[in-house]
Order: C-alpha cells, then structure tokens, then sequence
C-alpha cells in the first residue's frame, strides 16, 4: 500500500504516504507537517513530480472520429499511383470496421509541401499549422488497438479499451494536483455539436475519487455549471449565508478536525471559483489582434478559435489538464469521414487549423509554449482503401499524431508507416507509449503514478510505455 | 485485566485437506444427480487445458481455508461484561485490547436514532419518529427502532440500492449506443423486495446466477436470472464484432462472479494467471465455461391480443428498417455513401414502438453453444486450450475433475457450489459487505477483494463467527442486522476520546462508531424529504428528471432523455432515477456515486469545490430550500425560534445548541420585506451544515 501515491483521506494516511515517500528526511519534517495540513484541507493542492518535469499543463487537441494521416501529416505518394487497386498483398491484412476484400485503395487528392526550417511536410490541410511545424514533433507511426470509435477513444483517453478507467486528465490531476484554485483543474470542452461515441466515461475519474473528475465546460461566456449564483441572490447574501454555514459548522466542530475543516475549506475554493473564474472566461479584454490570430469573428473558426483563447487563458492560470474536443454529435460533424474524405476534411480542418497555429504562437509568444505540453491527433487514422469510392474506413495500425511544447523537440518527425500508409512499420509508437512519454513531460512516472483498486495496482499505461526518447 | 486467551484448533494441513474435501463431495454428489443433455456437437480439436497445480501457500491463504469456531471471548472485569452485551461487543472489546483502546460512551437517543434511520433506510428520522423514540421509557425502546426500520418498506430501497452497486446495475447498455434496457427495473425491484423480505442471501445468489435453470416458470426467479445481462454491453455500427461482443459479456459474467459473489479478483485471471492469487488462467475460463450455453432472453409478458397490435404496428417500420441494412450493406459492398442511410436507419429505429413489457433474463441453449477456450492475453481471435466447467482449483483437493460437459442445468451447479455452507468465501464476503455499509469500514476493508492484495481481516475470529452465524441463521440479512445494531459496539458515541485519535484514528478497531458522510443518494432522498416532497412511490421503470439541455446535448443521442410527464416522479427516492450509463447526474457525480462500469464495492467520500457549488447554487438545493423554507413558516409558524428547532429537527434530527441558536436568529431578523428570502437562504445554508451531511 505504501508505495502508491493515493488520495489522501486523513492525517494519517497523509502521513504514512508521506513518510514512505520522502523517508528518513527528518529536517523536512516540519514542511512535511505543512504540506500535510495542505494536502488535508485541499487534496488538488500542487504535488511534487516524481522526476524533473518539463511541462506544468496539458492540452489535448483531440480531433474526434479519427482524421486521415494520408491527408494530413503523412504522404503517400505510392497511394495515388495504386489508387483504384486492391491492396498488394506484401503489405499484409488489416482489420476494418466495415471494409472487406473487395475494397480498392485511394489515393489522396492533397498536395504536400515542406515548412520551415525541418522542412516538415504537411498538407495543404492546415496552411496555418505547418507555419509552426518546427515547435512540433510528428509522430507517424501511432497504432491503437481497437478499430472502432467508443473502445478506442477509450483507448485514447484512459488507456484501457473499456468504461470505467481514469481518464489522462484524472491521473494528471492525481498525480499533481492543480496550481489553480480557484478554476477546475481538468477542463473538458466538447464540441458543441454534440456527444462523442464514447460518452461521458472517456474523461471521467473512473475508480479514482470524485475530487479528479473532470469539469465540462458548456458552451458561450458561463461554461461551469452551478457557478452563478441563483436568480435573486446577491453576491452579499451568499456571503452572508456563507458566513451563517461557517459560523454553524464551526459551533459544531471539535477543534483540529481535518476532514470537517477541509469541507469548510471546501466552501472558501467554492467562493473564489464563484468570484474569480468569470474573469477568465471573459474574452473581452483580448486585443483584436489576438482574437484575428485565434480566428475569432470568423464564421468557420470561430467556435474553436474561442475555446482554444480560453485554453490558453487556463493554462495561464495553472489548469492542468484541457481537452477541446474538435468534433462531435454524428460522425459527418466529426473527423469521421466515412463518405467522403475531401469534403469532411477540408470542412474539419478549416474549422480548426488557424485557431491551433493561433494557439501555438500565442503561447510562444508569451513564454508559455516551453512549459504547456500540447498534442493532437485522433483515436485513430483512417484506412488506405476507400469506403464507398471517396470516403475511408477506420485504421487503427498506423497514424499520425503531434506534440508541441513542454519539452518536446520541434522539428522532428519519428517513425513512418509502410508506403501505402497501413502498417506502422519503423518505430512504432502504441497509444500506451504516447500516454508515458506526456506522462514523463509531466514529469510523472509510469509506475509510481498508480491506485489500488480491486486489489491490482491500476495505472494509465497498463502495460509499460515507453517515453517516446526521439522527440523529448 | 487483559481478556481471557481464546484458544483455537491449531490448522493443521490434514484438517484441511479433510474439510476441503467434504467440498468436493458436494461437488460430484452434484455430477452424479444432475440430469444432462445429450451430448452436443461440442467436438473440438483443441486440447484440455491442465488442470492446474496449486502450492501449499496459495491454498491456504485466510479466506480460502475453511471458517473456524471461534470462541466468543469473555472477560473478568464486570464493567466489561456489562458493556459485552452480544459476541459482537465481545470480539471488538477484545480486539481493542489488543490496540490497548476502550470502547466509547453510548451514543444519545437522537444520534442514535439518526444513525440508524439513514442506516437502515437511507432517510432521515422525522420528528414524530424522534419524539416517540425519546417517550419510550421501556428497556426494548431501540429494538422497537431496530424492528420498525428493518420493517420498513424504505428498507430495501436503501440495502438493495447496496447490492445494486456491487452488481453495477444500470437501465442503459453503456458503449456508443448505451441503449435502454427497458425492462431492467424489474430487477431492481426484485432486489428491493429481496432485501425487504429478507430472503435468505443463499436463495438470493441462487436465483441471481440460475433463476432460469431452478425455476424457469416463475416470474420472480427469471427476473432475478438478468443479474447474468447487467453488465454493458458494446454495440457497433456495421457489427462486425459478434465474437468480441459475445467474448465481453462472457467475460462481464464470469468477473461479477469473482467481485460480487467470491469477493476475489478472479478477473484479473482473464489474460494470463493471476499474479499474487492462485487463480490460474484456466480456472478463469472454467469458471466461465458455466455460462458457455447462456443467452439473453427478452421475454414478452403481454397478452398474445396485444402482442399481435405490436406486430402490426411495428411490422412495417421493421421492414422499412430489414430494407435500410440491406441497402446499407449493399451499398458498403459496392463502395457506396452510406451516411445518409445510416441517418435514415437510426430515425426509422427511433420510430419502431417501445418493446412490449417483457422479462429482462436469460436461458440455456445447449444447441448454440460455443466451446470455451483459455485465450492467451485475453484474445478471442486466438483461442488457447479447451475447457470445461469447474470452480477455481485452488478451492478443491488437487487435481479435481471438471464437471461433464452435458450438464442440463450448470449454473445452477455453480450457485449451488456458490452458497454450500462450507464455501469458504460466500458467506464471508457477505457479512463483510453487511458490516462494511453499517460501519463505513468492512472487517476486511476491501469487500471485494480478499485475496492477497486485498486487506487483512482486522478480525478473522470476528469475520468467522458472524460468517458461522449467518450460514446457520439461514442467510438472513435482517438476523446479522439484528445482532450487529444490538451491539454496544454499533450504539457508541463518535466522538474519539483523548487517546482514540492516536490509537484509532480511523475508528477501524471501532473504539467509536465512525462517523460517516451521507452517500449521494442519501443527500438528494434527505433534503427532498425533510423540504417534505418526498414522493413514496415505489418501484417500476427509472424515472428521467429535467436536466439542462446543455447537458442532454452531452449525450451522444440527447433525444434519449426524455423526462417523466408527471412532476412528481421527479421527487421520486434516487433508487428509482434511471441510472444511464454514459451519462451521470451532476449531483451525484460530485457526490461520489459509481459510474456503473464495473463492481463498486465501497462508495468513496471525496471533498472538494463541486460540492459546494451544487450545495448552494444547484437547482436542487435551492429548490428544496425553497420548500423546506415554506415548511418551516407553515409548521412552526412565524417565531424564528420555533423555526430554528424545527430546522434542526429536521435537518440535523437534534436541538440546536445556543450557539447556533443565536447565530441563526441573527440572520433571521431582517426587515419583513426580506424574511422571506432570509428564511430561504437559511434553508440552503441547513443543506449545507456537516450537521446535515454527516452522520455522527
């Protein structure tokens, strides 16, 4: 039990924790004292990483329903001279969701170009993103296991192809806390077009407590559910009965009682959110240049040009962990080009490409890139063979993803996937290796960011994960 | 004086080769006089997976061996005698010597009759009740509680709501679609009526595993058969998955047996041997080859007269539907577009009529069923070594057969294995849970696991005589209730004494009672109650509560939350709030309810902002401030003091003390024109008091 770091209950699990975890460093002790008051009051109060961390937050630009690597961040130019043919059988067999024997291999109908220094090729997708691509490390080589949506963005988000597991936001929160008290330290902001397949378990806290659950942010200015007050209350009458529940509870209370003062603490953080978060979400005050860089006020970016500003507002005041989520609601409005990969993808990239390079700048510009970890990618990629004579499959073996900041190493790209993009043949990187190398940027280890449940000591990565040493 | 020593049986290997084979006795007695089915095609070419060895150390790890016989300590001392008022105080007096601990003063009448409501019934005590409980002078004043509340109908709302967390039952399949399961309630009622009648938990667990086989025409046991269908299910678009789908639920049904049953990880044995128990991989799938002929079974109840207007009606739209997955499937081979068909399809879907009220159970089909095999690292696409059905080996004398493969009724040979009296784990495993949701702590502190990883009892002596005597009581839940809330052990005070924050800082050796956070369910059901819109009502299917519609729209279909016509469902006890899986209410999230995706075995107690947040701003506090506000003027009229006795008989089921008292008049005076809202906010700050969300 005592090697696991775990929510702290009470003092004495605080202190048995802590003694395990910093042993026999008795001249700590009166700071271990204070901590331990800290941690008790608060259990999202900042944690110590286990290793030298590279990056303070996290942001996943998670694009759902999977976008093509072959039309993004990895061509293919064998594809088009095989387009319209059956699969040559040296590449092997791959497992689909709904293609089979007879489908035909298609070749893309986007052109590449290299940026920047590195001269990275990116498609003429994100015009926008690729002016950063020497801030970024791509990833060809990613494969899951699962080739359907709701296991494997799962998969992607908790590491586990079921329901139930903490999701990456959960385990950040857990194994760090959160450096800001009064906004959630873990932002979810879906799409507002709607759900994704897997529902509401894919960020949840799974096992771990409810203090890790993630908060979802709604749509427009007043994203936090119950954090306005109630028609016809005053901000002076809700100090007032706030001051009444103090004042009762504290006529309750037998002196030095942790747990009940830690909900009494609750109330002050409650407080705060109430009366500081607001300003955060205000968008207001951004100049105009900031809100253009964003795509703000444009019809297409717009929406995602916002939640990506207040991203960076987050990040600024010590969130952990935000995922906006591109894509939602039926798979035509996600990445999940089923039908037709030109119309959906050149549609999906214009909604996102400028605010994402608008939001790669802004946080190189104001020093933040070097200590935000950000990526992107999908659950998965999309098959090398059409489905119908336009659209692509699902494809789980071998895509494309992209890190950016905290550490990571611009300009590089590792791994490659076979020539007709089916198969992650060089270096490959499963999903658990990503999960450990932000974990590592973290500045968390694998192993020891763990939880007792059930009698098995669960973590994000199930089995070992490999940091991804090419890129960090 | 330190207790008397308990001498015990010194556990010798031979006396536990001897009990474990009486185990197996009743095993083959099982062979022998269980009818079979003719031998199906079952051929298979794959070999038989071993047997498995197990060592001397996997099989006598604590809750395999047999329960022993303790003895009830006794001691010299006549204060202790007196205080050692049943076997319960007697082992925790003893254990707390151990700790060198003494046991807490008595509990008063209104903590104690606080504590036992939300207890036994998840509900606060009205003032009636209190008042009555204070009157009664007779020496039987708490057993009159114990026996009023055990009688209850609000009983088994609140310990099936219990079993119903370890079961992780839920109205909705999870995964993408997380379709309704528009019959499961019936189970739900069927555990409520379980725990009201306190049927014996042998019979409970029989019924659960193998309703269907024991007594396949009756209603009541086929319901409780779907305990087999409660997990999620996953669904897919273009479902070309069937195997991994079937391999899913095999497995969902074989893991629940381990957690909810056994109280062991047996699941982890899924992909490879279990790491630190003696299960083997194969005794996973043995355990799994007793459902190998199980398949789900909707059962329509409807007279044949309505059935034929449901077929006519939903004929059409079938067929229309039957056309969309030809044409979808035709259109997918010929490399057409298919999202618009797929639209089209979802919508006609949409538009086939609700399903006939029928039984949400299962049956044997001997004739489809599919061999089980090991899979290496849980693979189906690759199966391992075949096998055949039998109970973990590590229960059984070495090298014990499989049952024959041609067994008529297998589960109902593993539930009878289940509940033998001499299983090691059953009985054990359900006292504990009995114990765990009385004190917030089990006697093994992991209810669902008392393998290696899991905790130690902190009293095995404890754990086996309450075992012990509740095999011989017959399984009765409400007995071992009886005796546990008799004890002075259940009746201390919560206040930790000078030394007991030291030595017992978490009330595990129960030198106090330990005082407990209301769990989600108990918040919600207590504020609707005391605000006094409780609506009684019980059982039928989940009820939908309004919701925001920035929510609903977090949903992957948002049409499917479709709130109860009448307002008044909405006030209905959290038991009866349609559980769906993918989505979770804000409340209950914060307050710590499970998701439902797997066995929950003990509800954690977090603290944190959200709670806060949904305490004062949320529509149901205030909501249910508004109400108990108006309560408040109505019943005790204008005087403030009244008010505030009232208050906080309701809410905290005590007296203010003058502290409070006077703090609480101070807001409440204010100018006429802002009582009103001053009353109000008084309420919600009422919700808001540890008074209220603690339990002492």
């Amino acid at each position: 039990m005592a090697e696991h770091i775990r929510f702290t209950r009470n003092r004495r699990e605080f202190l048995t924790d802590a003694f395990c975890g910093f042993g026999s460093i008795a001249a700590a002790d009166l700071l271990l004292r204070s901590e331990a008051r800290a941690a008790t009051t608060n259990p999202l109060a900042p944690k110590p990483p286990h290793l030298q961390a590279r990056a303070k937050a996290a942001v996943f630009l998670f694009m759902a329903g999977g976008p093509s690597h072959m039309e993004t961040y990895d061509p293919k130019p064998l594809l088009n001279q095989l387009n319209g043919q059956k699969r040559p059988a040296a590449f092997g067999e791959a497992k689909y969701q709904f293609l089979n024997d007879a489908s035909r291999l298609l070749g893309t109908k986007r052109t590449f170009q290299r940026y920047g220094k590195s001269g990275i090729e990116v498609s003429d997708l994100f015009p926008h993103t690729a002016q950063c691509v020497d801030d970024m490390a791509v990833i060809r080589s990613v494969h899951g296991d699962m080739v359907v949506h709701s296991a494997a963005q799962y998969q992607m988000f908790t590491g586990r192809i079921l329901p139930g597991f903490p999701s990456i936001g959960s385990w950040l929160l857990y194994g760090l806390g959160s450096e800001s008290e009064s906004l959630p330290g873990y932002v979810v902001m879906p799409d507002p077009k709607g759900a994704l397949e897997a529902g509401q378990p894919m960020y949840g806290n799974g096992f771990l407590p409810a203090v890790y659950q993630p908060t979802t942010f709604r749509p427009g200015d007043r994203p936090v559910l119950n954090l306005d007050l109630p028609k016809g209350v005053s901000r002076e009458d809700r100090v007032k009965t706030l001051n009444l529940i103090k004042g009762l509870d504290k006529a309750d209370m037998r002196p030095g009682d942790q747990e009940l003062e830690a909900r009494l603490n609750s109330y002050d953080l409650a407080f705060k959110m109430q009366t500081e978060a607001p300003e955060v979400f205000d968008l207001s005050k951004e100049s105009a240049k900031t809100l253009e860089m964003y795509g703000i006020g444009e019809p297409k970016t717009d929406d995602y040009g916002r939640r990506l500003l207040l991203t960076r507002r987050l990040i600024e005041k010590g969130v952990r962990f935000v995922a906006p989520i591109s894509g939602g609601g039926p798979g035509v409005l996600q990445w999940d080009a089923h039908d037709d990969i030109e119309e959906n993808h050149l549609r999906m990239a214009a909604q996102t490409d400028k605010p994402v390079a608008g939001f790669l700048q802004d946080l190189k510009q104001r020093g933040l890139l070097d200590t935000t970890l950000v990526v992107w990618g999908g659950e998965f990629g999309r098959s090398p063979e059409s489905q119908g004579s336009k659209g692509r499959d699902h494809h789980n073996l071998g895509f494309s993803m992209w890190m950016a900041g905290g550490g990571v190493k611009g300009g590089t790209v590792v791994g490659a996937t076979d020539e007709i993009g089916l198969n992650a043949i060089k270096d490959p990187y499963h999903l658990r290796d990503v999960h450990t190398t932000i974990l590592h940027q973290m500045g968390l280890n694998q192993d020891a960011l763990s939880f007792l449940h059930q009698g098995r000591r669960e973590r994000l990565t199930e089995v070992r994960g490999n940091v991804i040493t090419q890129i960090v | 004086m330190a207790p008397r020593t308990v001498e015990v049986a010194p556990r010798t290997i031979e006396y536990d080769r001897m009990r474990r084979t009486s185990a197996l006795v009743v095993f083959s007695l099982l062979l022998v006089l269980a009818p079979r089915v003719p031998a199906g095609s079952a051929t298979d070419s794959a070999k038989l997976a071993p047997l498995g060895k197990y060592t001397e150390a996997e099989r006598r790890h604590w809750s395999f061996l047999p329960r022993r016989n303790p003895v009830v300590p006794a001691f010299t001392q006549a204060a202790d005698q007196a205080w050692t008022k049943n076997p319960v105080d007697a082992f925790v007096l003893a254990r707390m010597r151990k700790e060198t601990l003494g046991h807490a003063p008595r509990a008063d009448r209104r903590t104690l009759l606080r504590r036992v409501t939300f207890d036994l019934t998840g509900l606060p005590p009205t003032p009636a009740e209190i008042a009555s409980f204070l009157n009664d002078q007779s020496p039987q004043a708490w057993e009159k509680v114990v026996e009023r509340l055990l009688a209850s109908p609000h009983y088994g709302e609140h310990w099936g709501k219990h079993w119903l967390d370890v079961v992780r039952f839920a109205e909705t399949e999870g995964y993408e679609y997380d379709n309704f399961r528009p019959d499961a309630w019936r189970y739900r009622d069927y555990v409520i009526r379980a725990f009201n009648n306190d049927k014996p938990f042998d019979r409970f667990v029989q019924e659960q595993i193998a309703g269907d086989e024991i007594a396949p025409a009756e209603e009541e046991t086929l319901i409780a058969a779907g305990f087999n269908r409660l997990g999620p299910v996953r669904r897919n678009a273009g479902n070309q998955l069937v195997a991994s789908s079937r391999n899913e639920q095999l497995t969902e049904m074989t893991n629940i047996v381990g957690a909810g049953i056994l109280g062991v990880t047996l699941g982890c044995a899924r992909c490879h041997d279990h790491k630190f128990d003696g299960f083997r991989q194969s005794d996973y799938y043995r355990v799994q080859a007793f459902f190998a002929a199980l398949q789900p079974n909707d059962l329509i109840l409807a007279p044949e007269a309505e059935q034929k207007a449901w077929t006519a009606k939903a004929t059409p739209l079938q067929v229309e539907v039957g056309k969309l997955q030809k044409e979808i499937a035709a259109a997918t081979k010929a490399g057409m577009p298919t999202a618009d068909l797929m639209a089209k399809l979802d919508e006609a879907q949409d538009r086939l009529p609700a399903p006939l009220p029928s039984l949400f159970t299962v049956k044997d089909d001997p004739a489809n069923k599919a061999p089980i095999h090991l899979l290496p690292r849980g693979d189906y696409e690759h199966p391992g070594d075949r096998v055949g059905m039998r109970v973990p080996g590590v229960l059984l004398p070495p090298d014990a057969p499989e049952l024959p493969d041609d067994l008529a009724k297998p589960r109902e040979a593993l539930a009878q294995w289940l509940t033998d009296p001499r299983n090691p784990l059953t009985a054990r495993v359900m006292v504990n849970r009995i114990w765990a949701n009385h004190f917030g702590r089990g006697i093994v502190a992991t209810p669902n696991d008392f393998g290696r990883m899991g905790e130690q009892p902190v009293d095995p002596d404890l754990l086996d005589y309450l075992a012990n005597r509740f095999v011989q009581e017959g399984w009765s839940v409400k007995q071992m209730q009886r005796l546990i809330l008799l004890s002075n052990t259940y009746q201390q005070a919560s206040l930790p004494g000078p030394a007991g924050m030291e030595k017992d800082p978490d009330a595990r050796y129960l030198s106090r009672f330990p005082r407990q956070r209301l769990d989600a369910e108990q918040i919600r059901d207590a504020m609707i109650a005391v605000a006094g819109r409780l609506n009684e009502k019980q059982g039928g299917p989940g009820v939908m509560v309004p919701i925001e519609k920035d929510l609903a729209q977090a949903m992957y279909k948002p049409s499917q939350w479709v709130p109860a016509k009448d307002s008044a469902e909405f006030n209905r006890r959290s038991v009866y709030l349609l559980y769906k899986r993918n989505f979770e209410l804000p409340f209950m999230q914060a307050f710590d309810a499970p998701d439902m995706a797997g066995s929950c075995p003990r509800r954690e107690s977090s603290t944190h902002a959200p709670q806060a947040l949904e305490l004062l701003n949320g529509d149901l506090a205030n909501g249910m401030a508004k109400a108990l506000a108006a309560r408040l003027a109505a019943e005790a009229g204008p005087d403030h003091r009244k008010q505030i006795l009232l208050a906080y008989e309701l809410v905290a089921g005590r007296a203010p003390r003058p502290a409070e008292m006077q703090m609480a008049m101070r807001f409440l005076s204010v100018d006429a024109t802002a009582e009103g809202k001053a009353r109000e906010q008084f309420a919600l700050a009422m919700f808001n008091l540890n008074s209220f969300l603690y339990v002492n």
